[in-house]
């Protein structure tokens, strides 16, 4: 049984005569270890691997359900051509990194920032309650948000347009505008979600060993020393993991948003892989078509997580694995 | 305290800053809560920002709960919740104290085809197939095991086990303690704020979990509160209405807003008793020893 | 009307038959043997009831609706399908997914091995389409079934060839019970545009019949303040539920001579958008945006933003529905602003003379319909057929367009009127909710929708005379429901997302005016370059399919 679970020995390990008689010292050593895997290895088998074989899908006209997947009729990459071949790949695909990319600049640090903010306040009951109303807007809809957006982008009396007015700027129809697109999305994502995705960062703070800012106050540091020296080191490993993991999500664009929020003047800067095909019809209930784009969209991000999680270790020694 | 005059400064700076930030997310709840008391003939005339509600009614509040399917749909939330997070505390910690250690045969291999889960999965209907091949459509279990262990958390979970200084578990395993004994005496303890994360994200996570239920429940009496506030909600929208969707009756929006306070307020209110897991100094004690 | 003579043909015919027919024999006897199957039944003329007695329950998948769960769990719990259980002695257990899931949940369903016996949905939904759903085995073909017995909806598609056309797919295979509108114009005319009448009688003026007499009065709209409160903020035309983009306005362009997408010339297919009469629409429509006679917001205007607007006396016109365009506007002003009031628009007039309408009011068999699983039990099927046949009898049709009657509706002379059950629920229903509650009519089922039940709900004059206005259009321009093999949908798809987008993009670019009108030469180049031609081939087959049925 055991054998089973250990993959392949690791490579450059060095495999000293009697191969198995090392592996079954390792067994026993780690007996214990081994057992808490047997139920974590089951899980990912049967419930992540099982399905898998939805993947073949990609590579077929259409789903018969009583015949099952093998016997559905094979075209080979025609659903990725169908794909690569419009119109506006090249677009779709821009728009996706652009705004993963741009998301990450701005939207990676923010939660950052407010967890080390929130730090360095020392009355415990405002930072609790800013804490806890900071997260609220994670949990509102992205239905309510977006339709928060839409009043606030109204041309007569809209919040935004009367900012706008006290500059002496003419109004402008927010939504309609494509360079206003990505701002808006980046912007209010930051509104709703900064607050939830500071928690971890709150964490990792909390781990750090408060004897260390004893000493340095001895050796006279200031905040901001202890800022750079302390708390930022204290907590790198967390930031590193999380933007690694931040990496892996790159192609995953969040569909729904922007097809609430996307209007046909903008589509140069907000339409997506996820929402151009959702448009078009294709997508809903053609399991093989999105199949065959979920499967793109894997490939694109696991593959930037294995580039982020090798530079992440030649730089730092901190990765995955 | 000495403090320079920079750092006074900055703590003003920073007190108003995060009292924007605070005015700035609190907006959006007060804007729902106004709404869902607020007059719906009212609303409808006017395009205020909703700092105070447009006139007054608990109408909204009252057809909601009349629903007595509220109830149990509290109750099967607060099942899936607490049941759910206590499976997934218990098989993420499994997994990630287990491959935290660093001299496990086959880890690096495990790990990549553990992470690679994270990027492809067979898709709604193979996933669907397979739970009702286990016979799990229509139960409890359908939304507490297969999404037992996140991977994404799994990972960060894991992370922070390699922090664990190794000096602990060395001294652990050489008085004699075996692995389980590792995690649940040591590693844990000292993991409290990364486990109050977890227990948060996870809890969370199943509150809101609406597409497991969409899936695979039947059975109304097995319902979360989720899936009975959609219905609410749906039903006072035309999307349900089908091909006579031309309907004579303004929609009350004053319901949609009901339903989102009824449906997120629980667990948005747990995070304070959550808070006091983040203090610093829980490495402190373990070290000392 | 048309629907009178309907209703007294099929009465006739159904006298006659009672009274031939009439031997108190109903059960099938054993006639003329069929070529080499089983012992041939004789066709059923009526449906008998109850229809067996031997008891059984038929298994029953359709979405739920959110008007019957006003008061309601379940459809069985309907007043017309608790009657027709008593009558039939057959039961029926109705499963329902949660509101609005129907579609996630039917692709889910249909993927399992078991099926309930009977499902109703949107076959126009299933992807697919109604046709791999017979060739992968999921449903059964029911031409023989209909044949011998379903008398009911045989006679319907044997006396009208337009439903015959309409009920079977291209190979003639007839796979549903469908939610017919015989009485298709009036029934299908029940949306078009609509205007502030109480504005037009203040300027004194007429109801445009054109598209110059539109700029006038539009232009009339935003000058002359119809809304007396002295600030210029009219919106003379504007619109709901916005597309993000300017197709909305696609409803001009009937009066162009081209609708937005396929179109049909004669017998030839044509796809709008790249036809010399598109320009003239967009050159116009440009116009009227430029002097601000459209409400820029048409493009992002969600319901709430859409009410505003209407109840607050900023919106001149737009483009709705009989309930959700008038009547609720109607309900929502009648106390605070006495004077509020719209009417229909005639669909305008186009060069050529005729008024066209943008979409096909010609439809009479709608996707929507009862289709008979494999699963079901094969002894069981002569049975299921009848008791799905029973809708279509003048009985059944009677029960499920109004409910019980002197319950919840009263004859009036030729038509019917709604008793206050129904019109002033005691229970504080609304209307629909009520009529929901006793009958399908209201939303959507395998019925013939009668006209009348129409009649009896549209309470204003001005829906009313609207209804008359709309039904006067021309369907000349649209495509009759054509059907597409599963390739043929596949290419059109990849063809028609980016040329949809393209378009999209591009004509709300040249009417918002930050593209020249010039700019239509290359939009027509750049959608023929999409290979538009192909498209445009693959519709004009299944048309040409289509007529020779």
């Amino acid at each position: 049984m055991e054998l089973n679970r250990s993959r392949g020995i690791e490579p450059g390990r060095l495999k000293p005569a009697g191969k198995w008689s090392s592996v079954k010292k390792e067994l026993v050593r780690n007996r214990y270890v081994y057992l808490m895997l047997v139920p974590v290895v089951a899980y990912y088998l049967i419930f992540s691997y099982g399905p898998m074989y939805g993947l073949l899908m990609a590579f077929q006209e259409s789903y018969n359900p009583i015949k099952g997947i093998l016997a559905g009729e094979w075209v080979g990459f025609d659903n990725f051509t169908m794909f690569f071949e419009s119109y506006y790949f090249w677009r779709l695909i821009k728009n996706t990194l652009i705004l993963s990319f741009y998301s990450i600049v701005f939207g990676f640090p923010a939660p950052i920032l407010l967890a080390l903010l929130l730090n360095e306040v020392r009355k415990k009951w405002f930072r609790g309650a800013v804490q806890t109303i900071s997260y609220m807007p994670h949990f509102i809809s992205v239905v309510v948000v977006v339709g928060m957006l839409k009043t606030f982008s109204s041309l007569d009396g809209g919040l935004f347009n009367v900012i706008r007015d006290f500059f002496d700027l003419q109004p402008i129809m927010f939504l309609a505008e494509k360079d206003m697109f990505r701002p808006m999305y980046i912007l209010s994502n930051i509104w709703q979600g900064a607050g939830w995705a500071s928690i971890i960062f709150l964490a990792a703070l909390s781990g750090i060993d408060p004897q260390l800012y004893e000493a340095s106050k001895i050796d006279g540091a200031g905040r901001w020393k202890q800022l750079l020296h302390i708390t930022l080191p204290g907590i790198m490993p967390t930031i590193v993991i999380m933007l690694i993991l931040r990496m892996g999500a790159v192609m995953n664009a969040d569909f729904q948003k922007i097809l609430l929020m996307q209007t046909a003047p903008t589509y140069e800067t907000s339409d997506v892989i996820s929402t151009f095909v959702y448009r078009s019809g294709i997508l809903e209930g053609n399991y093989t078509y999105s199949t065959a784009i979920g499967l793109f969209n894997g490939v694109i991000n696991f593959a930037l997580l294995i580039i982020a999680n090798a530079i992440s270790r030649k730089l730092n020694s901190t990765s995955l694995w | 305290m000495k403090q320079s005059i920079g750092e006074r400064v900055f703590d003003v700076f920073n007190t108003l800053l995060l009292l924007v930030i605070m005015i700035l997310c609190f907006y959006p709840m007060l804007y729902v809560f106004n709404s869902s008391i607020s007059d719906p003939d009212q609303m409808l005339r006017s395009r205020s920002l909703m700092l105070i509600p447009e006139g007054f009614q608990l109408g909204a509040y009252k057809s909601v709960f009349q629903d007595t399917r509220i109830y149990t749909g509290y109750m099967n939330t607060l099942f899936y919740v607490v049941v759910g997070t206590a499976i997934n505390l218990l098989m993420t910690s499994l997994a990630a104290y287990g491959l935290s250690r660093s001299d496990l045969m086959g880890r690096k291999t495990l790990m990549k085809l553990i992470t690679f889960t994270m990027f492809f999965g067979g898709g709604m209907i193979p996933t669907f197939l397979l739970i009702q091949n286990l016979g799990m459509v229509d139960t409890r279990f359908a939304l507490i095991i297969p999404g037992a262990i996140s991977t994404f958390y799994f990972l960060i979970m894991k992370t922070n086990f390699e922090g664990v200084p190794i000096s602990l578990i060395e001294s652990a395993k050489l008085d004699g303690a075996n692995d389980f004994l590792i995690l649940f005496r040591i590693v844990l303890p000292l993991s409290k704020p990364i486990l109050a994360v977890m227990m948060l994200y996870y809890a969370v996570d199943h509150w809101n979990d609406y597409v497991g239920p969409m899936l695979y429940l039947r059975s109304q009496e097995l319902y979360p509160i989720q899936i009975i506030m959609r219905d609410i909600l749906i039903s006072s929208s035309t999307e349900a209405m089908g091909a006579g969707a031309d309907t004579g009756f303004a929609i009350g929006e004053n319901i949609k807003y009901a339903t989102i306070i009824i449906s997120t307020l629980p667990i948005m209110l747990v995070y304070p008793f959550i808070q006091r897991y983040f203090v610093q100094g829980a490495l402190i004690g373990a070290v000392k020893q | 009307m048309k629907k009178r003579m309907g209703s007294i043909l099929l009465s006739s015919l159904l006298t006659m038959f009672l009274l031939a027919g009439c031997t108190g024999d109903n059960e099938p006897g054993n006639a003329e043997p069929a070529e080499g199957t089983e012992p041939a039944v004789q066709a059923l003329t009526e449906i008998p009831l109850p229809i067996t007695s031997e008891p059984f329950t038929i298994d029953y998948w359709r979405a739920n609706d959110a008007k019957l769960t006003a008061s309601l769990n379940n459809f069985g719990d309907m007043a017309a399908y608790k009657e027709k259980e008593k009558l039939t002695g057959i039961q029926v257990k109705f499963t329902h997914p949660p509101l609005g899931q129907q579609r996630d949940q039917f692709n889910l369903l249909i993927s399992t091995k078991e099926l309930p016996d009977v499902i109703y949905y949107n076959w126009a939904d299933a992807v697919g389409g109604p046709e791999k759903m017979i060739k992968d085995g999921r449903i059964i073909r029911l031409n023989e079934l209909i044949d011998s017995y379903a008398p009911n909806l045989k006679r319907i598609i044997e006396s009208d060839p337009d439903v015959k056309k309409q009920i079977a797919l291209d190979d003639g295979t007839i796979y549903m019970f469908p939610l017919l509108k015989l009485d298709a114009l009036k029934l299908n005319a029940t949306s078009g545009l609509i205007m502030r009448q109480d504005w037009l009688d203040q300027l004194n003026l007429k109801v445009p019949t054109n598209i110059d007499e539109w700029y006038t009065v539009l232009k009339a709209f935003k000058e002359q303040d119809p809304n007396g409160n002295g600030k210029p903020d009219e919106l003379p035309f504007t619109g709901n539920w916005g597309p993000g983009n300017l197709t909305k306005l696609h409803d001009f362009a009937a009066a162009f001579g081209v609708i937005g997408g396929f179109q049909l010339n004669g017998d030839k297919v044509e796809f709008g958008p790249i036809q010399p009469g598109y320009r003239d629409f967009l050159e116009t429509m440009a116009k009227w945006y430029k002097e601000g006679l459209i409400d820029p917001e048409i493009m992002t205007n969600d319901g709430k933003a859409f009410d505003y607007k209407v109840t607050s006396n900023l919106a001149g016109a737009y483009q709705g529905g009989v309930f959700s365009g008038m009547g609720k506007y109607f309900n929502l002003m009648r106390d605070t602003d006495p004077n509020f009031n719209v009417t229909g628009v005639p669909w305008p007039v186009s060069p050529d003379g005729t008024s066209y309408a943008t979409f096909n009011l010609e439809n009479k068999v709608l996707s929507y319909g009862e289709a008979i699983t494999a699963s079901a039990d094969e002894d069981k099927l002569k049975y299921i057929v009848q008791w799905m046949d029973y809708n279509y009898s003048e009985e059944g049709s009677n029960l499920f367009n109004f409910g019980i009657e002197n319950d919840s509706y009263v004859r009036d002379g030729e038509g019917v009127k709604f008793t206050d059950t129904i019109i002033d629920n005691p229970n504080g229903l609304t209307y629909d909710q009520a009529l929901a509650s006793y009958a399908l009519s209201i939303m959507d089922g395998p019925i013939n929708q009668d006209s009348r039940y129409l009649d009896a709900l549209l309470f204003d004059d001005g829906q009313r005379a609207a209804n008359a206005e709309w039904m006067k259009a021309s369907s000349a321009l649209t495509l009759p429901p054509i059907r597409l093999s599963t390739e043929e949908v596949t290419t059109s798809t990849s063809i028609m997302s980016q040329v949809n987008t393209y378009l999209n993009e591009t004509m709300t670019a040249i009417i918002s005016g930050q593209k020249p009108i010039t700019e239509f030469d290359k939009m027509t180049e750049t959608i023929k370059s999409m290979d538009i031609e192909r498209a445009i081939e693959v519709h004009q087959a299944a048309y040409d399919r289509y007529q020779s049925k």
